[in-house]
């Protein structure tokens, strides 16, 4: 069973359809949720905690109905939302109680795992300022207190890295690095920033205009595809990445004459040149290099493809 | 999770379950409105009139401390069911000014800073919270309605000759129902307003106004069509209708002008209909992070 299973997953918001036709089983310690804005990505989210039904198809969370099972579903779900999310005449410690008894904690217990919430997340020492007076940074945290206090099976959290400053931004993500090696939690992180999720996540779900562009795991996809090579071209590098591509190349141009290209353990370097000097292609520069989540994702915001995608199936360049 | 290790430990404890989370609601809406210091004198001065009445009630009771106090005025004061109509006139209306100032407390906050969607997003519905909500406020109007009218209708009952509970039992059952049915609508109004406006003070006079605009409008009606039905629209004159024949008074108003029970009990109901439409659709449009 998956953290989060999708079957043909379509939601129509004011008629439009926003999520179509979604299917994967998301099944990694650490889920990232990519796309574009407009992607989808807080839509999925929202349909996950119950807020939205689903027009067809069926989301599932841990085996769980989200439709039918909204109130077991959000109990075993800490949520961080994208947005300011807070009663900002409450202090710290007792919104994060106030949260932690809505999610069925009772009172001592909320009152006690309030606390570590706060110590924990670096907010303990302002646990007792109202929230109106915390910083971005502070408000940020006590989401993600809200969202720990009452001990979750899954932690989602939208953009959890928004409006941080570099020292705050790394703290965060620190302190989700040290939520998913504990392990007794899933998370699901949904961001634009590349680079929190290649630090943080394990698997990537790529949407792109309601339907999944990738589902991959992050270190898998790496592996398989070791022989990554980028090269500075001058000439015709469109021709060029056309032969490689005959000759059984994954490759993708770039502006400026940058061609980045996947060889098959078949091909060899030798290949290449020999490529590029029937073309009269220059190779000004040669860089192999491991697959990057941005090529990952570069690569499934290329792809125009309609079919549904299968679990490590990679977009063709 | 102890605080001197700084480490994350899941919660295997006990679960409460999912109904005790209206009454978590309830318990955090109760202490918000009693946080207000405005609220606590606001209900210390509510508690006046009845005062007031209890000592009337007392003097009404005992001949010798009325002869002793009211030097020269003989008239016994009666204790029916006029007099109870305005001790629960007057608790009502207190109950009004209430309830526009702690309706908002209870909504605005969570309105202002965009807590809805951490909210929703625990096991509770939007029915739980509007649940929570409204208990919260109808239980702490009903301090300042039934039960200090109750109360007082207990010690008349207590200190008058023996007989007077029995002839006037009515007036008990119409302080008590209308109460509820005047608390219950308040409720309703006070949260769907608050919940339309971001900043409490607006709330508050919106409620207010919510209760005499439509009472002008109301009479504007009545006087240019010549009907009794522009009354609907004044709630201060069809509530005191319902509550004197609840309370077994005779008509204050000719029998061209008042207005049947079944309408003004209609309209109370619709009110209210429109408030739980309107608490729905904010609740709805509010419950997900909006890019």
């Amino acid at each position: 069973m998956g953290v989060i299973d999708l079957d043909r997953l379509e939601v129509r918001l004011g008629g439009r359809v926003v999520l179509d036709g979604l299917t994967g089983e998301l099944r990694g310690n650490a889920i990232g949720l990519l796309g574009p804005n407009g992607a989808g990505k807080s839509t999925l989210i929202n349909t996950l905690l119950g807020f939205h039904e689903p027009s067809r198809g069926t989301a599932r969370v841990f085996g769980l109905d989200a439709v039918r099972d909204r109130a077991r579903i959000r109990q075993s779900i800490g949520y961080m939302p994208e947005n300011d999310s807070f009663i900002g005449n409450m202090n710290g410690v007792r919104f994060v109680r106030y949260m932690a008894e809505l999610a069925g904690l009772p009172a001592r217990e909320a009152l006690e795992r309030a606390h570590e919430a706060l110590f924990y997340v670096g907010l303990g020492e302002v646990r007792y300022r109202k929230i109106s007076t915390y910083s971005l940074g502070m408000k940020q945290l006590i989401k993600l207190a809200q969202a720990l206090a009452h001990g979750p099976r899954l932690l989602i959290l939208d953009e959890p890295t928004n409006g941080l400053d570099p020292v705050a931004r790394q703290r965060m993500i620190q302190t989700i690095k040290e939520i998913r090696k504990e392990g007794s939690i899933r998370l699901l992180i949904s961001s634009h920033l590349l680079r929190d999720i290649d630090e943080t996540c394990d698997e990537v779900l790529i949407l792109k205009d309601g339907r999944i562009a990738a589902l991959c795991n992050i270190e898998e996809e790496r592996r398989s595809h070791r022989n990554f090579i980028e090269l500075e071209t001058f000439g015709a590098a469109d021709a060029f990445a056309e032969k490689m591509r005959e000759l059984g190349c994954e490759c993708a141009c770039f502006p400026g004459g940058r061609v980045k290209l996947i060889m098959p353990d078949k091909i060899e370097a030798r290949d290449l040149y020999a490529t590029a000097a029937k073309q009269g292609v220059q190779i000004r520069r040669i860089h192999q290099r491991r697959d990057s989540l941005e090529d990952i994702f570069l690569r499934a915001m290329d792809n125009n493809r309609d079919s549904e995608w299968k679990r490590g199936e990679l977009v063709s360049l | 999770m102890s605080v001197y290790k700084h480490d994350y430990r899941a919660y295997t404890g006990r679960v409460t379950p999912l109904w005790w989370r209206v009454l978590v609601l309830a318990r955090y809406g109760l202490s918000e409105i009693w946080s207000s210091k405005i609220t606590i004198g606001l209900f210390i001065l509510s508690m006046l009139p009845s005062i007031v009445f209890l000592i009337l009630i007392y003097l009404a009771n005992n001949p010798l401390a009325r002869a002793l106090i009211m030097r020269g005025n003989q008239q016994p004061l009666p204790m029916n069911a006029e007099f109870f109509l305005v001790v629960l006139e007057i608790q009502c209306w207190a109950a009004l000014v209430i309830n526009a100032w702690i309706a908002p407390r209870l909504i605005t906050f969570d309105l202002a800073d965009n807590a809805m969607p951490i909210l929703l997003s625990h096991p509770i519905s939007r029915f739980g919270y509007v649940l929570g909500k409204f208990a919260a406020l109808f239980g702490s109007l009903s301090l300042v309605t039934w039960v200090p009218c109750l109360l007082l209708f207990a010690y008349q009952a207590y200190v008058s000759p023996q007989g007077w509970l029995g002839t006037n039992a009515q007036i008990a059952s119409g302080l008590f129902i209308g109460s509820l049915l005047w608390i219950g609508w308040m409720t309703f109004l006070g949260l769907a307003l608050s919940s339309w406006v971001k900043w409490r003070v607006v709330a508050t006079g919106i409620i207010i106004a919510a209760v005499f605009v439509p009472a002008g409008v109301g009479g504007i009606v009545t006087g240019i069509l010549r009907t009794r039905w522009g009354f609907l629209l004044n709630v201060p004159v069809s509530m005191t209708q319902l509550w004197a024949r609840l309370l077994g008074k005779r008509e204050f108003m000719g029998p061209n002008l008042s207005l049947p029970s079944g309408a003004i009990v209609t309209m109370l109901v619709l009110v209210s209909l429109a408030c739980v439409a309107i608490l729905n659709a904010r609740i709805r449009a509010r419950e997900v992070v909006r890019g």
